[in-house]
Parts: C-alpha cells; sequence; structure tokens
C-alpha cells in the first residue's frame, strides 16, 4: 500500500518536471509582431454576469469585425480582482497583440499589466482605470465636467430654467460625486440665475435611504421643482417617492443610472430623464482606440482620435474621451437593454 | 522491479493511474493544439494560479480520509490574508513575524474546528459550514468590506512572483508540503491512523489510537496551511482582501474526491490528490489556450464543465472497476477462498 502511494506520488510530481521540462519552445512573440498576421485583441470586463459589460461587448465585437481583428472577451462571473489577474496572466502567454481593461482593484491588476507591456503586449483601459504607468491611453466614459453639466442644463430643460430644486447623493464623501457637484453648481452660478439649489441629501448608496431622504425633501419644500439623484440606487428611490406622493410630473425626477433599473418609471411620467453614456459606443471607442495604438497610429499628444461611424473623440492629456452623456427618455429608453 | 507484470497490473487497478493517464492525455492534447501551451511561462502560470488552491486539497486529503470535511478552509485563507495585512500594516509588525503570526492564528483557527468537532462531537460538515461564514464574516468585518490592504515588501511579493530553477516559489512550497503530508499519512503510524478511523472509527478506538486527538490534528494542519496559502495568494495579488479564497474549499475537495480519496473515508492517497490537483490546472488553463475556445470567450465556463465531468467519469469509473473487480473475485474465490479487501 504505502510502496504504491509512494509510487503515485513520484509519478505526479515528474509529471509536473515533464511540463516544465519541454519548456522553452519559440515563445509567444513570434505570432503577436504586429506586421502581416491578424490582430487580436483582449477586452476584460469588471465582470462577465453584467449586462452593462454585456452590452460594452457587443459594441467591441462590431469594431472588430470591421477591424478584422480577433477578439477575446474573457473575465470573471462576479467582480474578482484574483481573477482578473490570472486572465491576463493567460493572456500573456497566450500572446495577445493588445488589452483592453477595465479594472476592478487600481493597484491588484495593474502589476500584471505592467508585466505584459514588459513583453510588448499595448494595453489601454476603458470604464475604471489602473495606475497611469500600467497603460497607454484610457478611454473615459464621461468627464466630471461632462456629467455635471449635463445633468444642471437637463435639469435646467425640464424646469424651464426655473424655480427650486434637491439633490441625493451617495455620501458627502464620495470624492467622484463630490467633483460632479462641484460641477453642477458651477454652471448653475454661471447660466441658471432663477433656478435654487435648496438642499443636498446623503443616500449612503441605498435605494430605500434615498426615498426616505426624498419624502423629506417634498415635504420639507413645498415649492421643489425638481429632484436630481447622483447615485444609481437613487434615481429609482427619488421616482418612488415623487410616485406616492401623488406628485408625479409636478416635480420632475432625472438621474446618473442604468436605463433598465429605470425604465418603468420612465414609461409612467415619474422620471423624466436617466442620464449615462452610451455604453455600446465605450466597447466601440475601447476596440478602435485600442487597435489603433496597437498599429501605433494613436500615440501620446495626439489630441483627437478618429474612431469611424461613431465620429472623432476629443483627447485629454492620456484619456480618450467617449463625449457628451447620452439622455434617455420615455421616446427612446426600449431601445436600450442595460 | 523484478516482477513487472503484477506491479503494473494492480498499479493500473488504482485511481491514481487513470489520473496519470488523463494528466498525460491533457499534456499531449493541449500541446498539440493549444497556443504557447509548451513554454516556461505558461508552466509558471498553471503553477502560481493553482498552487493556493493545490496547498488546500493537501491538507484536505488527511480530513477526507479521517471520514470528515473543512468547508472553512477558503474562508480561512480569506481571514488569514486579511489579517496578515492587518499585522504589516496597522500593527507594523516586521513581515516574517507577521507572517508567522498569520501561521499561528490559521493553526488556532483549525484548532476551534477541531475542538468543536471532537469536543461536542459535532459533525465537521456543519462545525466548518458554520466557521465558513464565521471566518469570512470575521475577515469582512475588518475590512468593513471595502477596505484592501497593498504595498507590501518586495520580498514578500517574490514568493508570488519569482522562479527557482524555473518553479515559481509556491510550486517549491507545493512539492515540500506534498512530500511532508505524504510521508506523514502513508509512512507514520501516526498518519497512518487517519486512514483506520476512516475506515472504521469504532474500530481504531478498540484497537486503542486516540481517535479525537487524531482528528483534531488533521483540522490543525488544514488551519495551518490554509494560513501559509493565504500568504502565497497575497504575495500573488499584492494585496490581501476580504474576498481571498471565496470557493476554494470546494476546489479543492474536488481536487481531493478527483484523486480517488473516498469522501466517506478510508481510502485515498497524497499522490492521488497531486494528481487531482495537476490534471484540474491543466485542464483549466489548457482550454484557455485553445484559440477557437478562446475567441468563444466560453474557456471558463468550459473548463468548470469538463472538471464536473471528469469528477464524475472518474468516480463513475471507480466504481464500475470496482464491481467488476468484485466480480473477478467471486469467481476466484472458488480457487482460493481469500475475500479481498474493499480499495
Amino acid at each position: 500500500m504505502k510502496r504504491h502511494s509512494l509510487i503515485a506520488l513520484l509519478l505526479a510530481l515528474s509529471a509536473f518536471a515533464l511540463l516544465g521540462g519541454c519548456k522553452d519552445a519559440p515563445s509567444g512573440g513570434s505570432n503577436n509582431s504586429a506586421g502581416g498576421k491578424k490582430m487580436t485583441i483582449a477586452l476584460l470586463p469588471k465582470s462577465k454576469g453584467n449586462q452593462y459589460f454585456a452590452t460594452v461587448e457587443k459594441g467591441a465585437r462590431a469594431a472588430a469585425t470591421e477591424l478584422g481583428a480577433d477578439l477575446l472577451y474573457d473575465g470573471p462571473t462576479n467582480t474578482d480582482p484574483a481573477k482578473q489577474n490570472e486572465i491576463v496572466e493567460g493572456w500573456v502567454n497566450y500572446g495577445v497583440t493588445v488589452i483592453a481593461a477595465a479594472c476592478e482593484n487600481k493597484e491588484g491588476i495593474s502589476a500584471a499589466l505592467k508585466a505584459a507591456q514588459d513583453k510588448g503586449i499595448k494595453v489601454v483601459t476603458y470604464d475604471s482605470d489602473t495606475t497611469t504607468d500600467a497603460r497607454s491611453f484610457f478611454v473615459n466614459q464621461a468627464t466630471a465636467e461632462g456629467i455635471g453639466n449635463t445633468l444642471m442644463d437637463e435639469a435646467a430643460r425640464l424646469t424651464g430654467e426655473e424655480g427650486d430644486f434637491a439633490i441625493i447623493t451617495a455620501t458627502l464623501t464620495a470624492s467622484n460625486m463630490n467633483e460632479w457637484r462641484k460641477h453642477i453648481e458651477a454652471r448653475l452660478k454661471e447660466k441658471y440665475p432663477k433656478m435654487k439649489l435648496v438642499d443636498t441629501k446623503p443616500c449612503d448608496d441605498q435605494k430605500d435611504k434615498a426615498q426616505q431622504e426624498a419624502t423629506n425633501l417634498l415635504s420639507a419644500y413645498p415649492n421643489l421643482k425638481c429632484l436630481m439623484a447622483i447615485c444609481s440606487p437613487a434615481v429609482p428611490g427619488a421616482a418612488e417617492a415623487v410616485k406616492q406622493a401623488g406628485k408625479a410630473g409636478a416635480v420632475k425626477v432625472l438621474g446618473l443610472g442604468l436605463p433598465s433599473e429605470n425604465k418603468a418609471y420612465v414609461k409612467d411620467g415619474v422620471t423624466q430623464s436617466v442620464i449615462l453614456w452610451k455604453v455600446e459606443d465605450l466597447g466601440y471607442l475601447t476596440i478602435k482606440a485600442a487597435a489603433a495604438v496597437a498599429a501605433g497610429s494613436l500615440k501620446a499628444g495626439a489630441a483627437e482620435f478618429d474612431a469611424g461611424k461613431i465620429g472623432k473623440m476629443e483627447i485629454q492629456g492620456d484619456n480618450v474621451l467617449l463625449g457628451k452623456p447620452f439622455i434617455f427618455n420615455k421616446e427612446n429608453i426600449d431601445g436600450f437593454d442595460f | 522491479m523484478s516482477q513487472p507484470a503484477p506491479f503494473f497490473k494492480t498499479l493500473l487497478a488504482r485511481p491514481e493511474a487513470v489520473l496519470l493517464f488523463v494528466l498525460v492525455a491533457e499534456l499531449v492534447f493541449f500541446s498539440a493544439v493549444g497556443r504557447n501551451f509548451n513554454t516556461a511561462d505558461n508552466f509558471a502560470n498553471i503553477v502560481r494560479h493553482s498552487a493556493e488552491i493545490g496547498l488546500l486539497a493537501l491538507v484536505m486529503m488527511p480530513i477526507i480520509l479521517t471520514g470528515g470535511i473543512d468547508l472553512s478552509v477558503g474562508s480561512l485563507l480569506g481571514l488569514c490574508a486579511v489579517l496578515f495585512g492587518v499585522f504589516t500594516h496597522e500593527w507594523h509588525i516586521a513581515t516574517p513575524l507577521a507572517a508567522a503570526l498569520t501561521l499561528v492564528v490559521g493553526a488556532a483557527a483549525g484548532g476551534l474546528n477541531g475542538g468543536l468537532i471532537t469536543g461536542l462531537r459535532l459533525p465537521p460538515l456543519i462545525v466548518t459550514l458554520g466557521t465558513f461564514s464565521l471566518f469570512r464574516g470575521l475577515a469582512e468585518a475588518i475590512t468593513k468590506g471595502t477596505m484592501t490592504y497593498k504595498d507590501f515588501s518586495p520580498a514578500f511579493l517574490a514568493l508570488g512572483h519569482e522562479r527557482a530553477l524555473g518553479l515559481p516559489y509556491q510550486g517549491w512550497l507545493f512539492i515540500a508540503i506534498a512530500v511532508a503530508i505524504s510521508v506523514l499519512v502513508h509512512r507514520t503510524t501516526f498518519g497512518r491512523s487517519f486512514q483506520a478511523i476512516g475506515f472504521s472509527p469504532e474500530g481504531a478506538r478498540y484497537a486503542g489510537l486516540p481517535v479525537q486527538r487524531r482528528i483534531a490534528t488533521t483540522y490543525v494542519l488544514a488551519g495551518f496551511v490554509a494560513a501559509l496559502a493565504a500568504l502565497v495568494f497575497t504575495a500573488r495579488l499584492r494585496q490581501a482582501r476580504a474576498d481571498a479564497g471565496s470557493g476554494y474549499e470546494l476546489q479543492a475537495i474536488t481536487a481531493v474526491v478527483l484523486g480517488g480519496t473516498s469522501i466517506f473515508g478510508g481510502v485515498g492517497t497524497v499522490g492521488g490528490t497531486v494528481l487531482g490537483v495537476a490534471c484540474v490546472a491543466v485542464l483549466t488553463t489548457g482550454l484557455k489556450l485553445i484559440p477557437a475556445i478562446a475567441l468563444q470567450g466560453i474557456g471558463s465556463e468550459l473548463g468548470s464543465l469538463l472538471t464536473g465531468a471528469l469528477l464524475i467519469f472518474a468516480l463513475a469509473g471507480g466504481v464500475l472497476a470496482k464491481s467488476l473487480a468484485a466480480r473477478r473475485a467471486r469467481r476466484q474465490s472458488l480457487a482460493k477462498p481469500q475475500p479481498q479487501p474493499i480499495t
């Protein structure tokens, strides 16, 4: 018995050794050099199970088909930084031409991406950036200024540029949302003198709390014309509060969120506008930019990038900008499923 | 080696032989159709990506051999990773000492499992289901679910990234632990009692073995090695988060059972577990290197699917082989009236 198990163990270990023994076959490089061969673009989502990234993939496939490039799309089933690293390390070995990554954990993945760069693989990021030394460009779906201005302009349009409005945010310390609020307030001051921001309430990124806060705001400010929700759970939360108060249409609701989460309220006329970017275009632009970086036609210092059917995109520093956010409303929301 | 015929005959009847065949078949197949499969880098990837699960499988094996189970090792890996982060980043303990402390905590957590199972005579499945949630919950509470510890010392990170003689450091660690566990389980009287306990706890007790103490030891060992796996995992990802090692316990159990250890205890070898780990690791990595599969983006899904199929095939094959052997033994028992031990 013991002799056999020891032999089995030795066999197992020698199998490992065998695997290691046949190493140093001509490594990756030969079939991913830019010239002639078909380009292989690898696209990493934060999680495969998310409708948002499924929509990104749709746009990415369209771009890859147009470019005649192979597209590898793989990611963790749920957001899992360990799995993201493993997938990137697998791609390096596979010998892809360029990697486009949405990073679940900025620092966690940057070393893996840097290792890819060391092997001559180009790296761009989209949706969520990594450290700047681990990629050449970040495809930025929306700048803080773009989001802030669009929210404020849309609130002004809905209220006829007149009256009181209130903001519901996630927390008063969330840095990205504070950045948006800064731009909202600057735009308000600059362009809409007859509008007044009466209050800003946090909802801790919870729908129930947002609904509670919205109900309180509605009774505290009877002249309120508009509720602006700038974190995604707050948009349906605010809508539910307005609906239950019987003020649908009288108090406008708009916010930053996914069309799918707000479809019912938009169709009922409770929520007027949902603001986000065109997610499919984000996938399309990412692949176009990744291919251009790999081919050497998009280099540091460029001011503009021609993304084919979605137009010319502005570049700020090392950010390729997707352009203005998109407004989803009663007329167009049915056409989107993320 | 003087009588090769009976030697190979007995070897082929063992599940390890089937697994070895599967492993070689995988290697040949992926070398032929996989892209850059036969490279040093890919070999390193396979070892690095499966070392933690492999370590957990190595210590899961003695537990299952005694008829127990430990569902908490993945959660304990997460807790130990987070605690290592706390020790180095908040208590500012030097890395080697922090690592040693983490190993102590891991062993103690394993002792908690062992104590509850043997002291209160609670079923291992229930106890470790409890600590599965308890350990993960603690890790999440410590980090409030969001905090990540990063910026570990370069010397420590080497554990997850450097190689010696072509083999990643964690590969050497895996071999060392594999040999140690193998010697313990198969070559010492202490470890051979695990098998006796799993085969018949009552019989082992009547034979005078300290059954409860031996069982508790296997859980302490599992806790200790889970902490070791936590260090490897942290070094590989360069960060410690509360979600580290989620689901690893089931992958470890899969490798052990695939490796021929009976889930009811009493039967199994460490070599089989090593082969089980290798078969799954090569399969899941190799699939992603086949261009047709990679282009469909179904490498991971197909990996899980085929691992499941392999497990069921191996178990069903084992049962079939056993019933065939039993039938042959019955026929032969007319000549030699000696009942075959069930293996």
